[in-house]
């Protein structure tokens, strides 16, 4: 049985806004085991769903100063699946009392002709890595616990050696603009991983 | 010294012996030197067997004996009678003698005395001690005193470890009953409150409903009173709208009612058992069954307020009413009841019979929980990981460039309430089918007609065999087998 057409998931794509909601941190190698079980717990009871994509960063360097950033990002264990593309957007400087990084997200699934599709639009790609994890769910919000892996050759996805001895772990959910109760709900499943990993808002722009 | 002539010296030896005589002629006797006997003799003389013995020996006697006892000469020896004609062993003899004789008698008294017939051993009986009377009471009631004592520290010491555990068994109870319920039941501490869930989000549903009950230690238990058989040191606080018990009735009926009678469905198949004192099991179990009917109504009536079809659906209140058959109504009411209003129960509605159809509440039960599974399958899970969430067709269908038609026909967009009704009408036109066939076979008598309905049926399909037989004729026999499906 397929799922009924009108659920309480919001719609994706048409005109709506989506902003995505993001909290990071990260784990050390050695406590990985215990963060994963910790999830297998607390998330939706699924399998555990391994995951090894790799993506690509692509620029548009015009004649302002701030390039812009386009990402895509295939899957290496699924080699038959669309392209995702995705644009992510300025944080959003609200109240500093939200807990979540907040920033328009624009997600498009594309076909396997993109790299070249870019290229012609203008795009240079920056830098790849591959990113190997697990994905877990918890009613609309996603962990995805990954291990970030630098590719030595370009465009050889064989030869990739690791970036750190941790993994990264971030919290997601893609909602319409406006739902601050998704940040608490972001939150207090936070604290539930609390000992194991911090997860709070980064600022990519404070790390530049 | 001087030169004289050698003087020639004799040396004899001392002439040992005693001279007895010198004879005549100047020959000396000697007395003849005692042989080995007879100095053996003399000196056993000298033994006194009564040196330690008891002083009964008079003075005579024992003087008698001393010049054999003492080696010094005696001066006054002619006063004691000497008889030399004895023979020097004599009395060692009769010393002998007379210790086996004194032997001899302890040795016949010993035997007489073991065959116990004629001579018996008694002890000397002495004479009692004689202690004062008081003395013995005051050292009676000292003793028992002691005893009492310490009979009473023992049962303090019992009475004390009696007490503390009625009170661990009271607190371990309340742990005991928190693992029980964390062993069945999703637990979190929050602060200092236990809270729990108990919706079926981790089951794949997507209510907005948050579910959470608390958990109370129940501490308001007196000692002193008799504790309550049902008395459970844990207690859980459910929602206020999750209180009482719900169930989903579905019926079929034949007439249309009057607009004014929808929404006052209030009526129970089964009398609340509204126990002031239920184990949170219970009460867990109602408040999550609630929660699921709740979340199946809501679908529905969703469902009929969103989907178009050719006769619109009506929802009312608690009730969704629609006609899958014209003349024929299906209606789809929550009931839903708090315990509280006791007055409902007396509903003249229970002399009809009862038309619920319990199949179909079992059918949309199944039906939500295999959406709920749907929604956990792995085919929703992004690839690549920074992809949303949804199913993985519909991913595809922007660079596989599907067009509306394509799209639908992914969908599969049939949901809970059309396939409720389709199941509905089925059963109606099975029974239908039945009856007819009943009727028809009631009526002609020739030729028979038999009808065998098939036991393995589908919620949209069922098959009947049909025998048509002329009595008398086995050769004409027609066989119909059809099946009734969904239209």
């Amino acid at each position: 049985m397929e799922a009924p057409p009108v659920t309480v998931m919001p719609v994706t794509g048409g005109t709506i806004n989506m902003m995505e909601y993001l909290l990071q941190g990260s784990v050390l190698d050695q406590s990985m085991e215990s963060l994963l079980h910790r999830l297998r717990g607390l998330c939706d009871n699924m399998e555990p769903e391994s995951f090894a994509d790799h993506e690509l960063v692509y620029l548009l360097k015009g004649q302002q100063g701030n390039p812009f950033m386009l990402r895509a990002r295939r899957s290496l264990l699924h080699p038959t699946a669309p392209w995702h593309l995705r644009y992510l957007g300025q944080p959003e400087v609200g109240d500093k009392s939200r807990h979540a990084l907040v920033r328009n997200c624009v997600d498009v699934a594309a076909s396997h002709s993109l790299p070249e599709f870019l290229n012609e639009m203008g795009f240079r790609m920056d830098h790849e890595f591959v990113a190997k994890g697990q994905v877990f769910r918890k009613g609309a919000m996603k962990v995805v616990v990954s291990k970030l892996l630098r590719v030595l050759a370009t465009g050889n996805t064989e030869n990739t050696e690791p970036l750190s001895l941790s993994y990264l772990v971030e919290l997601s959910v893609l909602a319409p603009a406006g739902q601050d109760n998704v940040s608490e709900d972001m939150r207090s499943f936070a604290e539930q991983l609390k000992p194991l990993v911090h997860l709070e808002k980064i600022d990519p722009k404070r790390l530049m | 010294m001087s030169g004289g002539p050698a003087v020639r010296v004799s040396i004899e030896s001392q002439c040992e012996r005693q001279v007895q005589e010198v004879s005549l002629d100047g020959l000396e006797t000697y007395v003849p030197p005692l042989s080995m006997s007879q100095n053996l003799a003399k000196l056993a003389q000298r033994i006194d067997f009564d040196q330690s013995s008891d002083s009964e020996q008079d003075g005579p006697e024992r003087e008698s004996r001393e010049p054999w006892s003492k080696p010094e000469p005696e001066e006054d020896e002619g006063a004691v009678k000497f008889q030399p004609s004895l023979w020097p062993w004599d009395s060692v003899r009769n010393n002998l003698r007379g210790a086996l004789t004194e032997m001899c008698v302890l040795h016949d008294v010993l035997s007489v005395l073991k065959e116990k017939k004629y001579m018996a051993l008694d002890p000397v009986s002495q004479d009692p001690i004689q202690t004062p009377q008081v003395f013995q009471l005051i050292s009676k009631k000292k003793s028992l005193a002691t005893a009492a004592q310490l009979l009473l520290k023992g049962a303090e010491k019992l009475n004390k470890s009696l007490a503390e555990n009625q009170e661990q068994r009271r607190q371990r109870d309340f742990n005991s009953e928190l693992l029980r319920l964390r062993s069945q039941w999703k637990l979190r501490k929050v602060g200092d409150k236990i809270l729990g869930d108990l919706s079926y989000r981790s089951a794949g549903s997507l209510f907005p409903h948050h579910g959470t009950f608390e958990v109370i230690k129940n501490t308001d238990l007196d000692l002193d009173k008799k504790v309550p058989d049902d008395y459970c040191p844990l207690s859980v606080q459910i929602p206020s709208d999750l209180e009482g018990s719900a169930y989903i009735k579905v019926s079929i009926q034949k007439q249309s009612p009057d607009i004014g009678d929808l929404g006052t469905v209030s009526l129970f198949r089964r009398q609340p058992k509204a126990k002031p004192g239920k184990t949170w099991h219970v009460k867990l179990e109602a408040a999550q069954n609630v929660l699921l009917c709740k979340e199946i109504f809501a679908q529905l009536s969703r469902e009929a307020v969103q989907i178009k079809s050719q006769i619109p659906h009506i929802v009312v209140k608690n009730q969704i009413i629609s006609q899958p058959f014209p003349g024929l109504q299906l209606s789809i009411s929550l009931c839903h009841s708090t315990g509280e209003k006791r007055s409902q129960r007396a509903s003249p509605e229970k002399s009809k019979p009862d038309d619920h159809l319990y199949v179909l509440e079992h059918n949309l039960h199944q039906l939500i929980r295999e959406f709920h599974k749907q929604t956990l399958s792995s085919v929703v899970m992004p690839h690549p990981a920074s992809a949303p969430f949804g199913h993985k067709r519909l991913r595809l269908a922007g660079p596989m460039a599907y067009d509306k038609a394509e799209i639908s026909s992914l969908q599969q967009s049939e949901g809970l309430l059309e396939k409720i009704i389709k199941q509905a009408k089925h059963i109606f036109l099975r029974s239908r089918t039945a009856r007819t066939i009943d009727t028809l076979a009631s009526r002609i008598e020739d030729p028979q007609i038999q009808a065998h309905w098939s036991n393995i049926n589908d919620v949209y399909e069922s098959s009947v065999k049909v025998l048509i037989t002329s009595q008398g004729y086995e050769q004409i026999c027609k066989v119909l087998s059809f099946s009734v499906k969904r239209p």
